[in-house]
C-alpha cells in the first residue's frame, strides 16, 4: 500500500553529504515527497526529516539504504503515533484592505499568524501538522491564495 | 611539518601499499615531484585512466586487499570514472586519488577542473573533498579503512594542488572511527540456529556461493559446510574460485549461462542457500520463478541486500566468516546422497559442448584449461568468451578469477590481468579478450612491454561482437546491426609494440601455441581466429524462468526438457 513515511537521519556535516542523500534517493528511483535539513544539537551534525512515497518494502529498502551511507549516523522510521510532525507555512491571501475581516476569522481559528500586510496582500504564517495546513489552505482558497510556500515537514520522536 | 604530498606518499607507505596505477598531470605535479622520493612505491605509467582503475581493480581481486590509482583533475578523474563503477559494482576495495585545481578555483570552471566528487557519489562507497591539508591524514586513513572494511568498494579522495603543497603537523590518527559506520560481526546466534534447523530439515539443498566468500576470506570454512552436510556448491559469477571446480560436490556457474545442471539443481531445491551473494538478476532470472520449490537463506553483511530481489525465509546478516565460524560445528554431518547423484546426473547428461571438427572459443578454452591445469590467474573481459571462459576454465583456487560482473565492463580484461600480475608476479596470468573489448584498451600494450608484464592475451576474434550478435540472432530475427567488427592486422600490431604473436587457426596448431606462448617470458598476444558465429549455451533469456534453460542445439535432442 502506497502512503507517506517520514524518516529521521543524523548526518555528519562534510562536503557533499546532501548531495550523497538525495543522489541515493534519485539513483534508487524513490520519490521524496519533502526533504528537510537544518543544525540540531550537536556540533557538525544534522537533522534530517525525509518523506517518502512508497509501499512497505520500498521504506525498509530506503531505511538499510540510507543506514548504508557513510555519512549517516542514525536512521528512524517515524510513525505518527508516536513522533510530532509539523510543517510552516507562508501563504500570501491577494485580499485588499477591507475585505479581510472573514480572512482575519479563518487565521484566528487557526491560531495562525500574520506577519505582513501590505495593500494587497495579507501574508499568513502557520506551523502544523501537514493535515492542518491542507484544512488551512482549503479554508482560505475562497479569498484568493495568491502564493504558498511551505517547508515541508520536521518530526521528532515522542516516546524515548 | 610536512607536505599534502608527503602525506599522500605516508599514507600509501602506512597502508603496505607497494605499487600504484596512474597518469600524471598539472595539478598533481607536486605529488609526482614528491614520488620520486618514494622507491618503495611503486608508480605504474598506464595509457590511459580508465586503465589504472582496471589494473588497481585486478590488483585488488587477486590479492584480496586495496588497488590504488591515481589521475588528475578534469579528463584525468572522468576517465577513471568507468573503472570505479565496475568496482562499485562487484564491491572491490580501491582507493582512487585525484587532484583538482587549487581549493580557491573550484567552482569558477578552472582549466580541467570538474566535480569528480559530485560525479562519483552514485559510484563509491564514500568520497571525499580535501579542501584543508589539516584534514588529509584523516581522510586517507578513512578511505582505506573504508575501502577495505564491511562491504569492501571504492573510495576516491579528491585533493586540490594547494592542499599537495601546504604544510602540516597533523599525523594520521592510531585508529579510525566514524560514528554510524561499523563493521559488521557476528550475526546473531538465532539466525545460526534458525539455519543449522533448516539445513538439518532439508533433503535437496544447495548453496550459492558467491564473492562474499572471498572477500571475507571464507573458502576453506565453505569447504568444510559443503563436505560436512554433503551440499552441492554453485558458484555465481564473481564467485568462482571460493570453491575448488575439481570438487566432487561444485556445480559451477548458475544463471543466464551457467551449467544446467547448477540451474536446475536451484530449480528443484527445497533449500537455496545464498552465501555472500546478491541475488541478482543474471543469476536468478525471473524472481517469481526462481528456486520454486526451495526455502531461500540469505547470507550477506550488508542489510539492504535482503530481500531487495528476492524473499528469503531466513537470512543470516553480519560477517561471513564468523557466521561459517559458528554455523559449521552446529551443522549436523548428514549425506544426501539421493539428491547429490540425481544433480550428478543431470550433470552427465547435460554436459558443456565442445562440438568436434570446428575451430570454436570453445575449443581454445578447454585446451587452455587443460594446459594450464585451471591453476592459472584468469581475466575476462565481457561477452561471450567471459561465459565459455567461466564455464570453461575450472578456476581451482580462490583469487584466482578476475571479471567484471555487475558493470559489464568492455575492456576491463586486458589491464586487470596486468593489475593482477603486478600483484602475483610469479603466478601465470591470462587475460582472456575479445575482438570487442581487447580494442577498447589495447593501448596498454605498451605499458605491458615497458614494465616487462609477462602476461598472456587469449584474444578470440570471431569478427563480431559476439553477445550482441547472439541476442539479434535470437531475439531480432537475424537482423545484424553494427555487430560486425573489423581488427587490425594484430601481428603487425604486436610487431608495432614489441609484443610476442601468435597467430593460430585451426585445432591442430593450439596445443604448439599455448605451449608457446606460455614458455615466452614477456607479453604475448595470441590471436585465436575462431569461428564467426558460435552460441553460448546454456541460455536463459534475460528476466525469464530458470527452468526454461535453452540447450545447446548441438547437443543430442534426446536429452531435452528434463527439468519439467
Amino acid at each position: 500500500v502506497n502512503q507517506h513515511h517520514t524518516i529521521t537521519a543524523l548526518v555528519q556535516n562534510e562536503a557533499g553529504t546532501i548531495n550523497r542523500l538525495v543522489s541515493m534517493f534519485r539513483r534508487r528511483g524513490i520519490s521524496l515527497a519533502s526533504f528537510n535539513a537544518g543544525d540540531c544539537e550537536q556540533v557538525g551534525y544534522s537533522r534530517l526529516t525525509m518523506v517518502v512515497d512508497g509501499d512497505e518494502t520500498l521504506l525498509h529498502q530506503t531505511v538499510k539504504q540510507l543506514e548504508k551511507l557513510i555519512d549517516v549516523v542514525e536512521v528512524d522510521d517515524l510513525n505518527d503515533n508516536h513522533s510530532v510532525n509539523r510543517e510552516l507555512a507562508l501563504i500570501r491571501v491577494d485580499v485588499g484592505e477591507d475585505d479581510r475581516t472573514p480572512v482575519y476569522n479563518v487565521v484566528n481559528e487557526f491560531y495562525a499568524k500574520t506577519p505582513r500586510s501590505t495593500v494587497r496582500s495579507l501574508f499568513i504564517e502557520y506551523a502544523g501538522s501537514t493535515a492542518e495546513i491542507e484544512r488551512l489552505l482549503r479554508a482560505l482558497e475562497p479569498y484568493g491564495i495568491g502564493e504558498i510556500v511551505r517547508t515541508g515537514v520536521v518530526a521528532m520522536r515522542t516516546d524515548g | 611539518v610536512r607536505s599534502g604530498a608527503r602525506i599522500v606518499m605516508e599514507a600509501l607507505v602506512r597502508e603496505g601499499v607497494d605499487t600504484i596505477f596512474g597518469y600524471p598531470g598539472g595539478v598533481v605535479l607536486p605529488l609526482y615531484d614528491e614520488m620520486l622520493n618514494w622507491p618503495q612505491v611503486k608508480h605504474v605509467l598506464v595509457r590511459h585512466e580508465q586503465c589504472a582503475a582496471h589494473m588497481a581493480d585486478g590488483y585488488a581481486r587477486v590479492t584480496n586487499g586495496v588497488g590504488v590509482c591515481l589521475a588528475t583533475s578534469g579528463p584525468g578523474a572522468t576517465n577513471l570514472v568507468t573503472g570505479i563503477a565496475n568496482a562499485m559494482m562487484d564491491s572491490i576495495p580501491m582507493v582512487a586519488i585525484t587532484g583538482n585545481v587549487n581549493s580557491w578555483a573550484i567552482g569558477k570552471d578552472a582549466f580541467q577542473e570538474t566535480d569528480i566528487q559530485g560525479i562519483t557519489i552514485p559510484i563509491t562507497k564514500h568520497n571525499y573533498l580535501v579542501t584543508n591539508v589539516e584534514d588529509l591524514p584523516a581522510a586517507l586513513a578513512e578511505a582505506f579503512y573504508l575501502a577495505n572494511t564491511g562491504r569492501k568498494g571504492p573510495v576516491l579522495v579528491d585533493i586540490p594542488k594547494d592542499v599537495f603543497i601546504a604544510k602540516t603537523d597533523v599525523e594520521f590518527p592510531t585508529t579510525v572511527s566514524r560514528r554510524g559506520y561499523s563493521i559488521p560481526g557476528a550475526p546473531p546466534a538465532a539466525q545460526i540456529e534458525e539455519v543449522v534447523k533448516l539445513i538439518a530439515e532439508s533433503e535437496r539443498p544447495v548453496i550459492i556461493a558467491g564473492q562474499g566468500v572471498l572477500a571475507s576470506g571464507s573458502s576453506e570454512l565453505l569447504k568444510e559446510l559443503a563436505e560436512k552436510a554433503h551440499i552441492p556448491i554453485i558458484n555465481s559469477l564473481l564467485g568462482l574460485g571460493c570453491f575448488p571446480r575439481s570438487h566432487e560436490l561444485s556445480l559451477g556457474m548458475m544463471g543466464m549461462h551457467g551449467e544446467a545442471a547448477a540451474t536446475m539443481a536451484v530449480q528443484e531445491a527445497d533449500l537455496v542457500m545464498g552465501v555472500g551473494i546478491r541475488f541478482d538478476d543474471r543469476l536468478t532470472g525471473d524472481t517469481k520463478t526462481f528456486a520454486p520449490k526451495a526455502k531461500i537463506v540469505h547470507f550477506d553483511l550488508d542489510p539492504s541486500e535482503v530481500g531487495k530481489t528476492v524473499n528469503p525465509i531466513a537470512w543470516v546478516v553480519g560477517d561471513l566468516k564468523e557466521a561459517l565460524t559458528s554455523l559449521v560445528p552446529q551443522v549436523e554431518p548428514k549425506r544426501h546422497e539421493a539428491w547429490v547423484s540425481q544433480v550428478k546426473d543431470w550433470q552427465s547428461k547435460y554436459p558443456l559442448h565442445v562440438p568436434e571438427g570446428k575451430f570454436l572459443s570453445r575449443t581454445v578454452l578447454r585446451a587452455l584449461n587443460d594446459h594450464t591445469k585451471g591453476h592459472a590467474i584468469v581475466a575476462t573481459d565481457v561477452g561471450q568468451h567471459q561465459m565459455w571462459t567461466a564455464q570453461f576454465y575450472k578456476i581451482d583456487a580462490p583469487y584466482n578469477w578476475i571479471s567484471s560482473g555487475g558493470l559489464g565492463t568492455m575492456g576491463f580484461g586486458f589491464p586487470s590481468a596486468i593489475g593482477a600480475k603486478f600483484a602475483r608476479p610469479d603466478e601465470e596470468v591470462w587475460a582472456v579478450v575479445g575482438d570487442g573489448g581487447f580494442q577498447m584498451t589495447l593501448q596498454e600494450l605498451q605499458t605491458a612491454v615497458e614494465y616487462g608484464v609477462n602476461v598472456k592475451i587469449c584474444l578470440l576474434n570471431n569478427g563480431y561482437l559476439g553477445m550482441v550478435r547472439q541476442w539479434q540472432e535470437l531475439f531480432y530475427d537475424n537482423r545484424y546491426s553494427h555487430v560486425a567488427m573489423g581488427s587490425p592486422d594484430y601481428g603487425k600490431l604486436a610487431d608495432a609494440y614489441g609484443v610476442k604473436f601468435f597467430r593460430c587457426s585451426r585445432t591442430e596448431d593450439l596445443e604448439e601455441t599455448l605451449k608457446q606462448a606460455r614458455e615466452h617470458n614477456g607479453p604475448v598476444l595470441c590471436e585465436f581466429v575462431v569461428e564467426m558465429e558460435e552460441n553460448v549455451y546454456p541460455m536463459v533469456p534475460a528476466g525469464t524462468n530458470n527452468s526454461n534453460v535453452i540447450m545447446d542445439p548441438d547437443l543430442p535432442k534426446t536429452t531435452a526438457g528434463a527439468v519439467k
